[in-house]
């Protein structure tokens, strides 16, 4: 680690979060810095809410005029030392300004750098590409490994997901095009680094003989979660059990309809049956991979709300990302 | 002879390849399980089904185009990056079942590589070498600094055996997309959808070789960090492949 961060520029766009720590168990926000049109806010620190209380950062990341206008370029370095704890947030959904012509891009790109035992949760709100709009994104997330084997990685829950822009004013996928990445590195002390993760979406109206809205098939958003490290490894089990235990497509519902009435006693199992009756008439469609250390969860919806309030409920039902970071971390999916 | 390279073009892609494509649907039984296409539906005509395939299998060439040729090519045309391009494309593919078809398929490559077709390829290439090599680390297969093994997918093995093999880079894309093609519709064709005849004529279309056409112009030049997946129901409904109570298909 010669340069830990990149020397504070006057570039447009361009922002440092630094999160340290003083020894031996006090973050401190040491650099927050941004230029127009990007602005960061770090509200007041809160104690987690686990057996070892720990003070956890926020940071909303904000743009002027709460989206990009053509042409914009966000550029983001997020640095977080041994054991912090972070909570990046939006408020309101990331607008994306009409392009004045195709070969005009916005872009945005943000990398985060995981000391061991750090942990980052990332819950924004969606992004919003508006009618004509060309966008590209990507979030990079490098994780430093410790020489020690005893010394624990870092960890990710970080969320990406697009929605079809502005349905009230007729939009629905009318954008140009729309790209956005996600990629995971590890990095181990010598320097040697591996891609561990990458997740890549590409929409573009030209791309098929049809346009956008068909291939997106009647969904209003799409998204990815991914989850990395020891402190969501439950979170990860989680959402692979549940996924597992999702009703069977095509399957005859033999059991409905008991006479005895007694199955279904334990609670578990009964908000369970309850959030699969919502699931299918919510239309939310989602599916759970586990794969090389990482869970990614990818889900959509017709219905932007639908899709927040699913999320926001598996995540309060498992609980980790509460306790870990507190109720602040799901702001965004209220 | 007038083209060198035409009996390994025939043998690779030829249906009888013991690749076990077919066991592969790519999605579309999944796909027609959420749509009620599925021949459990009665009520579902037999047009609509056979539009529905079509409107799947044009999307299904084109996310295979954006995702996987950009690995194919590569591997193709730098031989010595198979190990990081396995890697990366398993990297690349969160999705179970599709991480699934892949590696099985990539596997079976190697199988037929080492019994078959590296007694016919070019021993002078460096994707000879490079497949051997390949070939070899995969039977002791020892986890790198970080605990993670090669895995075999087929995208980057696929264009590494043409090239070993001789094919025009052309040849290579244009097969490796017809392939893709065939097998979704042949796994079509067993799951009731349409008949044989019908299969054909999509297969013969010249719809069908225009999508394959455009495909390969936009990935031409495409490096392996753009690739990216462009129909994202595909993801979708390959996951939920799982879900289905029942099946035939192994994706």
């Amino acid at each position: 680690m010669s340069k830990p961060f990149a020397p504070p520029t006057s570039t447009p766009g361009n922002g440092t979060i630094h999160l340290a720590l003083l020894p031996p168990i006090l973050p401190r926000l040491k650099t927050i810095n941004y230029q127009y049109p990007l602005k960061l806010v770090s509200p007041a620190p809160l104690k987690s809410e686990d057996d070892n209380p720990f003070l956890v950062y926020t940071v909303y990341l904000l743009t002027y005029g709460g989206g990009l206008v053509a042409g914009d370029a966000i550029d983001l370095h997020v640095i977080l030392e041994k054991t912090t704890r972070l909570i990046l947030l939006t408020q309101g959904s990331t607008k994306l300004f009409k392009a004045p012509s195709r070969d005009v891009l916005s872009k945005q790109c943000m990398t985060v750098t995981l000391a061991p035992e750090s942990a980052l949760c990332y819950l924004p709100d969606p992004v919003q590409p508006f009618e004509k709009s060309k966008f590209e994104q990507q979030q990079i997330y490098k994780i430093e490994l410790s020489s020690s084997p005893d010394v624990r990685s870092g960890s990710l829950c970080v969320l990406d997901w697009v929605s079809n822009g502005r349905p009230a004013n007729g939009e629905n996928w009318s954008f140009y095009h729309y790209g956005s990445r996600n990629e995971v590195f590890l990095s181990r002390p010598d320097g040697i680094r591996k891609l561990l993760l990458r997740d890549n979406l590409l929409l573009h109206d030209r791309m098929l003989g049809d346009n956008i809205a068909q291939r997106m098939d009647g969904l209003a958003v799409y998204g990815t979660l991914i989850l990395y490290g020891p402190v969501f490894q439950h979170l990860g089990q989680f959402f692979m059990n549940e996924f597992k235990l999702l009703p069977r497509i095509g399957g005859r519902k033999w059991d409905s309809g008991s006479e005895s009435g007694d199955e279904e006693v334990d609670l578990e199992a009964v908000k369970r049956a309850n959030r699969h009756r919502r699931e299918i008439i919510d239309g939310v469609l989602w599916s759970a991979a586990s794969v090389r250390g990482c869970v990614v969860v990818k889900f959509g919806a017709p219905v932007l709300e639908a899709a927040r309030r699913w999320l926001h409920d598996m995540l309060l039902e498992e609980n980790t990302v509460i306790e870990y970071f507190g109720e602040r971390s799901l702001l965004c999916l209220r | 002879m007038e083209n060198p390279s035409l009996h390994a073009l025939l043998l690779l892609s030829d249906s009888q390849l013991p690749l076990g494509s077919f066991a592969f649907s790519s999605g579309l039984e999944s796909f027609l399980g959420h749509k009620k296409l599925s021949n459990t539906h009665l009520s579902s005509s037999a047009s609509a089904k056979v539009a529905a395939l079509q409107g799947f299998l044009e999307q299904s060439v084109a996310n295979v185009s954006s995702t996987a040729l950009p690995y194919v090519l590569a591997a193709y045309r730098n031989p010595e990056t198979l190990e990081d391009l396995d890697n990366d494309f398993d990297a690349s593919t969160p999705c179970t079942v599709a991480r699934r078809a892949s590696i099985t398929q990539g596997k079976a490559l190697i199988t037929l590589w080492e019994k078959a077709l590296s007694g016919s390829a070019n021993t002078t290439s460096s994707a000879f070498k490079e497949v051997a090599n390949f070939a070899t680390c995969l039977k002791t297969n020892t986890p790198d600094p970080f605990g993670l093994q090669l895995q075999a997918h087929f995208a980057p093995l696929f264009g590494v055996v043409c090239a070993a093999l001789d094919l025009s880079t052309f040849d290579t894309s244009y097969m490796f997309l017809l392939n893709h093609a065939k097998a979704v519709l042949s796994a079509g064709v067993r799951a009731s959808v349409m008949g044989p005849y019908q299969s054909h004529t999509i297969m013969a279309s010249t719809n069908l070789q225009g999508w394959i056409k455009e495909c390969i112009e936009r990935e031409a030049g495409s490096s392996v960090e753009r690739a990216a997946v462009t129909v994202p129901t595909m993801d979708l409904w390959m996951g939920r492949h799982e879900l289905l109570y029942s099946r035939i298909f192994n994706s």
